[in-house]
């Protein structure tokens, strides 16, 4: 695997100023007709951290992703993303801000090749509209996304379709897809999901490489994979955030033994 | 595609055109008028294939845009003198372009059967609007004109033959083809392409879907409604019928018959569709709908992917 495409923040903030926060929420509340998933969860993410949530099922942690995104709208609360109001922007805007996400189910272009999956989705930063030259005319996109299927191990499988590829190479497709549109922050549901546990600890590896240069929000349920490689833990349980601390702190939080022990 | 792929992309195209423009000079009078006309209805099943084919949506409104391409370039011939070709077309094409912005930006909010029942809908009011505003459109009886020639009025202009007529549409039709051809394949077809495979995940990458949308069907509608102002300036008369959901139904037909998401498909879909058409008629006189629906449940059936890539796999053997 080669060096990582340059995909360090741009837009937003200086970098070097110690623990800014570059993404927050308020009082974050989403009721459906009667559940409440989410209620008033008080969340800040630093520059440059990886940031693991979890919980156990149905804690709220998809629901959480949905509206960072933009794919839910919050019934209260606000989200802001580098001092801007983003509660009310769509997922298409809220990517163009540099809020970029992967899914839990695998969520890719599956009839068309590994390559085009990645140049698509680089090319949503530039020439978007362009109209009347050949796609593969424009060289920058393409070897744009060769460099990010470097980087999540995919350039040998460049030309096959999508659809071909193993469910463990199209889960590490669909980390490629979000790290081509050149987030400032990356946010992975899941990333593991259905991956044998080679694959598991390929793909932790990999998330700890592109880590180096990103601000990562990572959801899962399954505390152990998240325990070596997350700066810091929050666990959602109930829609509210039962603990947040370091991954040794929340090991100990004997609330959080609780919760999880009862599963 | 490889530098050999181009090659005999180009040789291809070389000889079908030649072929097609050769057509006029062997063909007796009737048959000619069919060709050229295949070619019209061709390009008119080819904007559709631009949804259908590339961006997943099924429009089942095209008629709207190619009758207002019809009335467009009649607008144009009746109250300009002396009439202008050009104007004509550009007339035809805001007019097409008009109807299909409006109607895109109420459609493209809606997906799958919703899109194609709200195009069948606006479609179905502007034939209604056509039909009964009698004093402007003609109504019923349609409005007729006469065909204005071909050069820069005042300056030079020369007569349309029907075999310069053919000429022309196929120049027109040749020209959109490559045209399509350029933007299916350019970063917005490929976001189009994107749409039809994964709307939530081309969104999520941050693709303004419905603008794109509105763009294709606009796209899409212009080119339907240069369809409409060749069949204008070919048969010299604008009807209601070509408003009405009859040419949409059967624009969608070309494009299921000759293979969507191909361009050619269509084209090939709609001179199969308008020979078959036209043998069944005469051996099976007013019953020909029923061998012709026969046939056409037999073709999605075991080819559905239609002639192109029925052909295509069948070569590939």
């Amino acid at each position: 695997m080669g060096p990582l495409p340059d995909v360090r923040p741009s837009a937003v903030g200086g970098r070097g100023a110690a623990a800014t926060s570059v993404l927050r929420t308020e009082d974050l509340t989403v009721r459906f007709d009667g559940l409440t998933a989410l209620n008033g969860v008080n969340f800040e993410l630093q520059r440059g951290e990886l940031r693991a949530v979890i919980g156990p099922n149905g804690a709220g942690k998809s629901t959480f992703f949905n509206c960072l995104t933009g794919v839910l709208r919050p019934t209260a609360g606000r989200i802001l993303f580098g001092g801007d109001d983003i509660t009310d922007l769509g997922p298409d805007r809220i990517s163009q801000k540099g809020i970029a996400r992967s899914y839990q189910i695998t969520n890719i272009l599956p009839n068309v090749t590994t390559l085009e999956n990645v140049r698509i989705a680089a090319q949503s930063r530039r020439h978007r509209w362009s109209m009347l030259r050949h796609y593969r005319a424009y060289h920058d996109l393409i070897a744009e996304a060769e460099a990010v299927l470097d980087a999540v191990g995919l350039l040998m499988k460049a030309n096959e379709l999508a659809a071909n590829l193993s469910h463990g190479e199209q889960r590490n497709l669909e980390i490629g897809i979000a790290l081509a549109t050149k987030p400032t922050v990356l946010c992975l549901d899941e990333p593991t999901a259905g991956m044998s546990a080679a694959e598991t600890r390929d793909t932790m590896e990999l998330v700890r490489r592109i880590a180096k240069d990103l601000t990562i929000l990572i959801v899962e349920h399954d505390m152990q994979v998240v325990m070596g490689l997350a700066d810091r833990i929050t666990v959602l349980h109930y829609g509210q955030v039962l603990a947040e601390g370091a991954p040794a702190e929340i090991q100990r939080n004997p609330r959080v033994q609780e919760v999880y022990l009862k599963i | 595609m490889t530098k050999r792929d181009t090659r005999s992309f180009w040789i291809g195209f070389a000889v079908i055109v030649a072929l097609l423009a050769a057509a006029p000079l062997v063909l007796p009078p009737f048959w000619r008028h069919f060709v050229t006309e295949i070619l019209i209805w061709g390009l008119l099943a080819m904007s559709s294939d631009l949804l259908i084919g590339y961006t997943g949506l099924i429009s089942f409104g095209h008629s709207a845009f190619f009758g207002l391409g019809v009335y467009g370039a009649a607008a144009a011939l009746l109250l300009v003198a002396p009439p202008n070709l050009f104007l004509a077309i550009a007339l035809g094409l805001a007019a097409a372009a008009l109807v299909a912005g409006f109607v895109a930006f109420f459609s493209t909010r809606l997906r799958d059967i919703y899109f194609a029942i709200t195009t069948l809908i606006f479609s179905q009011i502007f034939y209604v609007i056509i039909f009964t505003w009698t004093s402007v459109t003609g109504g019923e009886n349609g409005l007729t004109f006469t065909r204005p020639g071909l050069g820069v009025p005042g300056l030079y202009v020369v007569r349309f033959t029907p075999t310069t007529m053919h000429w022309f549409v196929l120049a027109v039709v040749a020209l959109s083809y490559l045209v399509l051809r350029r933007i299916t394949r350019s970063p917005f077809g490929m976001v189009l392409q994107a749409i039809r495979e994964n709307e939530g995940r081309t969104r999520a990458i941050g693709y303004h879907v419905e603008h794109y949308k509105i763009v294709a069907v606009m796209l899409s509608g212009v080119f339907a409604g240069l369809a409409g102002v060749l069949y204008a300036l070919q048969n010299e008369f604008a009807a209601a019928d070509f408003v009405f959901f009859l040419v949409s139904g059967e624009t969608v037909i070309y494009n299921v018959m000759g293979g969507i998401g191909t361009l050619v498909g269509p084209i090939v879909g709609a001179a199969f569709f308008l020979l078959l058409r036209e043998a069944l008629s005469r051996f099976f006189t007013e019953y020909y709908l029923i061998p012709l629906g026969v046939i056409f449940i037999a073709m999605v059936i075991f080819m559905p992917q239609g002639l192109l890539g029925f052909a295509r796999r069948w070569l590939n053997r």
